[in-house]
């Protein structure tokens, strides 16, 4: 077999195998919004958000309520994906990484606490108040934070086409909350923190993302991705949890409550679909590029409202249907142009 | 037994500058850290196509593996560390140096 043939072949393989990660991903992380949307009518979340609606009011029983739903999803997720890195014989590399706190766990730390309690815990809150598909399509904005924030944290350029796609992004992002409110403002009862959450979604997002890659490209995902998640569980388990508690807050006894077999299944899905979402994303990076995994990746928004018309038969409003299309139109606008990757990967 | 992150010692390995094949650092860091079977192989050449992509490492050549020392009748590259990657390489490696 001569050089060409064989190229061709390598980068034939690495493509396919880079898209199908990127669309494992979108495929977990749109199934996640299911167990995220069903887990709030379950025990004991449905029982602590009426009892400390009845004490503290509705916000803070919301807000106290999707505290410990993010805590038990950061700890399924971890689960899961040391599970993971058992499959594939990693604990070693694990250890390494974690004693390298300068270069490499500083970063994921402080990537876990705008992707715990800032991202993950404004989509249970959107989730909450609003509803899942809005949760979803609301954090299609991610790249818009990501992006401004590396203009100005690493002076790296916007080019015109990724500003077209930042402008059909935020177009995008208008329609989904600007139709919502409207409908809202005109009953006169407005969820301002549900549409809240789904702004912390897309700005935690796009911030993680930004200071994970400063430790993620030194060392392997799977290692990486199980710190960060260890880190998002210290902050709730060690930090917030306990705070709350400290505050009055029945944590403990409703924590204790979720060992119920639903209950439990239902976290386990979401901590599975969730890790491996994260998993599969970086698996995707080097083979396509960032660019097109990142792209690829947000289908994820489509997935999330077929999922849920499948499940629970709800169609969303056409507001969100039109915004979750233009966010998803920006962001292959803006991130399939960079083509170094596949260039390299196709160069002849 | 290597005692860093694989890919730290990777980019201590691509750190004097001189260009690899990528069978040469696969088949040094297997011996290092007991990483001895195909997939282990598999793995840490993964993680040099990752470091690629990062843009720390460059692809500079490829060949047909015609005797088989690496992996029949694929393809080898060879690589030579970026400046980014020699920035991020030494924040990383030589902390310790």
């Amino acid at each position: 077999m001569d050089l060409k043939t064989l190229k061709k072949q390598e980068s034939k393989r690495k493509i396919s195998k880079g898209y199908m990660w990127a669309l494992f991903c979108a495929v977990f992380w749109g199934i996640w919004y299911l167990p995220g949307t069903v887990v709030w009518v379950l025990n004991p979340f449905d029982n602590m958000l009426s009892a400390i609606t009845t004490t503290h009011g509705d916000a803070t029983a919301l807000v106290v309520t999707a505290v410990l739903i993010t805590a038990f999803n950061a700890l399924t997720v971890m689960l899961a994906l040391i599970l993971w890195n058992g499959v594939l014989g990693k604990f070693g590399e694990l250890t390494r990484t974690l004693k390298e706190f300068n270069p490499c766990s500083k970063w994921f730390f402080l990537a876990s606490i705008f992707g715990g309690p800032v991202a993950i815990l404004g989509s249970f809150i959107a989730m909450g108040f609003i509803g899942g598909a809005f949760a979803a399509v609301a954090a299609l904005l991610y790249p818009v934070v990501g992006s401004i924030l590396a203009y100005y944290w690493y002076g790296e350029k916007i080019s015109k086409r990724a500003a077209m796609g930042i402008g059909v992004i935020i177009i995008g992002g208008i329609t989904i909350f600007g139709g919502g409110l409207l409908t809202e403002i005109s009953s006169g009862n407005v969820p301002w923190i549900g549409y809240l959450g789904g702004l912390m979604a897309a700005a935690g997002w796009g911030i993680e993302g930004a200071i994970a890659g400063k430790g993620l490209d030194i060392s392997e995902p799977d290692a990486g991705l199980t710190l960060r998640f260890l880190g998002e569980n210290i902050i709730w388990w060690i930090i917030i949890v306990p705070i709350l508690a400290i505050f009055g807050f029945p944590m403990y006894s409703y924590a204790l409550q979720a060992f119920e077999p639903l209950t439990l299944l239902v976290l386990i899905f979401a901590g599975i679909t969730f890790g491996f979402c994260y998993v599969c994303w970086y698996k995707s990076f080097p083979l396509i590029g960032v660019g097109r995994g990142q792209g690829i990746g947000n289908l994820y928004g489509l997935m999330a409202i077929i999922f849920i018309f499948l499940f629970f038969g709800n169609v969303p409003q056409w507001t969100i249907l039109v915004g979750g299309a233009l966010c998803m139109i920006g962001s292959f606008v803006m991130f399939t142009e960079e083509t170094s990757a596949l260039e390299t990967l196709r160069g002849e | 037994m290597g005692n860093r992150p694989i890919k730290f010692r990777i980019l201590e390995l691509f750190l004097d500058g001189k260009e690899y094949w990528n069978y040469e650092i696969v088949s040094k860091i297997q011996q290092e850290y007991g990483m001895n079977s195909n997939y282990g192989r598999d793995s840490i050449n993964f993680d040099i196509i990752e470091l690629a992509s990062g843009g720390m490492l460059k692809d500079l050549e490829q060949k047909v593996d015609e005797g088989g020392i690496y992996k029949k009748d694929f393809l080898l590259h060879k690589y030579v560390i970026t400046d980014f990657g020699r920035s991020r390489g030494s924040d990383a490696c030589l902390r310790n140096a």
